[in-house]
């Protein structure tokens, strides 16, 4: 865009009384600043509300585990370790109440692993997709391809949520035989038990697959209600914005990069090789971008593996991510002040961390792509 | 030695093409089976009693939600796309270069990517707790909440692409800036400003998590925003809960009706931006 010249409209406008004129500027700047004070309301509200969870924890919050919204009664101990009994009512007596503990590290741990599963699953699907629409594709296929893989973005989370809940979870860990996958094809289910009879052969991976249950070690009965699912569901989520930006970042690789490659004898897939090297840094943040929507996202999280508060060492059981204990439980916190700061504190967490993410992606990406905030 | 390396490579090639491919029809394959399972399971339940009758009722529809949606998207609407337009407008028109402009326009792709459970909570310590219930007000303030940086981003990026040369000509006329803006600028981009408009109520549409702890859902038909509020995601989430088939088979036929209006949504904006074209 040529820069506009500048004219001294208020010059020639000056003896004609306008408020139309300061009221537009008073207005845009206003809506400008909205944007501002809506960043700073997010941050200080939540920081204010998370201060009784700050003050009683400090960074314990951060490296513990244990997520008890309730105090637990310890029970008075002989010197044998059994418990004693009232000798009138026979009932185990109470030594003490532990009070309420919150640490955030399980869901932590699983925001991280059911995003990290996403990727896995998206990342080769749409750098290649993307490079099917870069390199492969005839004219005639690309507005549809494309138009496709956008209307799974405007797919709203919650009909994902409800496919993970009720087709994807049931047919992947369900018995392992053949099935109609979505009710429509025939394919081989419970893709589950078969990866987890898998694990337990390797010796390095089958702790994959077990659980310690009263000392002995038992392979998980497999549900479709895990981790493994909620992070394919978010996989298929996330693979738009990751094939949309990336898309734009390989399309705008220079074609003399390319045509160099072929003409010193490269193949077809050395030069898609140097393009994803040329652009590298770029794809990262829409790699990052992905991983940023994977863990924010609540609701099929949510309906897929609900949120138990534990750290899974396993992808066949359930765990629960930041977004999903607060949708999960803000509810009955509203009237115990601890449990609520909690909650603030993993919510303020999660904000910090994806204007982390977005701020990377937005540093690698910017220029490359003027898609990035409306690939959201 | 070279030879085999040179076919080597060759068939690597060749492996990773059909590889690309594979992932591109993988990825239309999913789409295919997920909204085909949509269609199928939706169309079920799917009749007109669904579009009028409340879900109290002995063959229950979604009228209640229905109009939930529809009026809270309106209210977000009506607070998110002007502030999100006019903050365009600043940062197109206005102060390009500005020390204000670099970190609203920072500022609005950061929010854009803020999960929006966290936008519902800032709703229910903002405006539910000091009004002392759930109401309408708040699911639409967060709603307003997410357009705002996706309609800010969208208005400045077309607002760009209008011709410096129309505003040179409309001030040398003797046009306010203002005047210029409402009058030149703005209806030379009209097109694209819907569209961007119409993406961003399309995203919100389809929004359940900021609704959660703001409109919280109701299975009367409310038309008072300051109660709690219907929507069809909200509706479809409890549904989702409940063990009965009838329940799950309404939740089916409910996200459909969604799908389709976001459908129809987009559908119209490629019809607005082609005309342009």
């Amino acid at each position: 865009m040529t820069a506009a010249v500048e004219f001294d409209s208020e010059a020639i406008t000056h003896n004609r009384r306008s408020y139309g004129e300061p009221a537009m500027r008073c207005a845009a700047t206003a809506s400008a600043i909205v944007i501002l004070l809506m960043l700073a309301a997010l941050l200080v509200v939540l920081f204010a509300a998370a201060v009784p969870s700050m003050r009683r924890f400090g960074m314990e919050f951060l490296t513990t585990s244990a997520w008890r919204p309730n105090s637990l009664p310890v029970l008075k101990m002989d010197a044998r370790g059994k418990p004693i009994r009232d000798r009138r009512t026979g009932m185990k007596v109470v030594d003490h109440y532990d009070p309420p503990r919150f640490g955030a590290l399980a869901p932590v741990t699983g925001t991280a692993q059911t995003a990290l599963i996403a990727l896995i699953f998206a990342v080769p699907l749409s750098l290649g997709s993307a490079l099917f629409l870069v390199r492969i594709a005839p004219l005639w296929l690309i507005m549809p391809v494309s138009f496709l893989i956008e209307f799974l973005a405007a797919i709203p989370s919650i009909a994902y949520g409800l496919w993970g809940m009720f087709v994807l979870g049931p047919w992947m860990g369900g018995p392992a035989r053949w099935d109609r996958v979505a009710g429509l094809v025939p394919m081989p289910a419970g893709i589950e038990s078969r990866l987890s009879g898998f694990f337990m052969r390797i010796s390095g991976l089958h702790w994959l697959a077990e659980q310690q249950i009263g000392g002995k070690t038992v392979p998980i009965p497999t549900t479709g209600r895990d981790i493994l699912v909620a992070g394919i569901v978010l996989g298929i989520m996330i693979i738009p914005i990751i094939t949309a930006i990336s898309r734009d970042v390989l399309r705008s690789v220079p074609p003399a990069q390319i045509e160099g490659t072929i003409a010193l004898g490269a193949t077809w897939w050395q030069s898609c090789r140097e393009m994803l090297k040329y652009s590298r840094s770029a794809l990262f943040g829409a790699i990052i971008l992905g991983f940023a929507r994977a863990s924010g996202e609540t609701m099929a999280v949510l309906m897929v593996m609900g949120s138990a508060a534990t750290i899974a060492a396993s992808p066949f059981t359930a765990g629960t991510t930041m977004a999903s204990t607060l949708a999960g439980e803000f509810p009955e916190a509203a009237t115990n002040d601890l449990h609520r700061g909690a909650l603030m504190e993993l919510a303020l967490i999660l904000l910090i961390m994806s204007l982390a993410f977005n701020i990377i992606a937005r540093y690698l990406v910017v220029g490359k792509s003027a898609r990035t905030s409306a690939a959201h | 030695m070279a030879n085999i390396k040179i076919a080597q490579a060759k068939a690597t090639s060749q492996i990773m093409y059909g590889v690309c491919t594979a992932c591109a029809v993988l990825i239309v394959a999913t789409l295919v089976l997920i909204t085909g399972y949509l269609l199928i399971i939706g169309l079920h339940s799917l009749n007109w009693r669904f579009f009028v009758n409340l879900p109290q009722s002995d063959s229950p529809g979604m009228r209640n939600s229905i109009d939930g949606t529809i009026i809270l998207v309106a209210l977000a609407s009506l607070a998110g796309i002007p502030i999100g337009m006019l903050a365009g407008v600043y940062l197109s028109e206005y102060e390009a270069k500005s020390v204000l402009a670099a970190p609203v326009r920072f500022v609005s792709d950061v929010l854009a990517g803020v999960p929006s459970i966290v936008v519902g909570i800032l709703g229910y310590e903002l405006i539910v707790v000091p009004a002392g219930s759930y109401s309408g007000w708040a699911g639409a303030a967060a709603l307003a909440f997410i357009m705002v940086p996706i309609v800010a981003r969208t208005t400045e990026e077309m607002l760009r692409l209008v011709p410096a040369s129309y505003r040179e000509a409309s001030i040398a006329l003797g046009a306010t800036k203002a005047g210029t803006i409402l009058r030149v600028v703005i209806p030379s981009a009209t097109g694209s400003l819907v569209t961007g408009a119409m993406l961003a109520i399309a995203r919100v549409a389809g929004e359940t998590a900021p609704l959660l702890f703001t409109a919280v859902g109701s299975p009367y038909l409310v038309h008072n925003p300051s109660q709690p509020f219907p929507s069809l995601t909200l509706r479809i989430y409890e549904l989702s809960n409940e063990p009965s088939p009838e329940a799950q088979s309404q939740a089916w036929t409910g996200i459909l009706v969604l799908i389709a209006l976001i459908f129809l949504v987009n559908l119209s904006v490629r019809y607005f931006t082609r005309q342009r074209k």
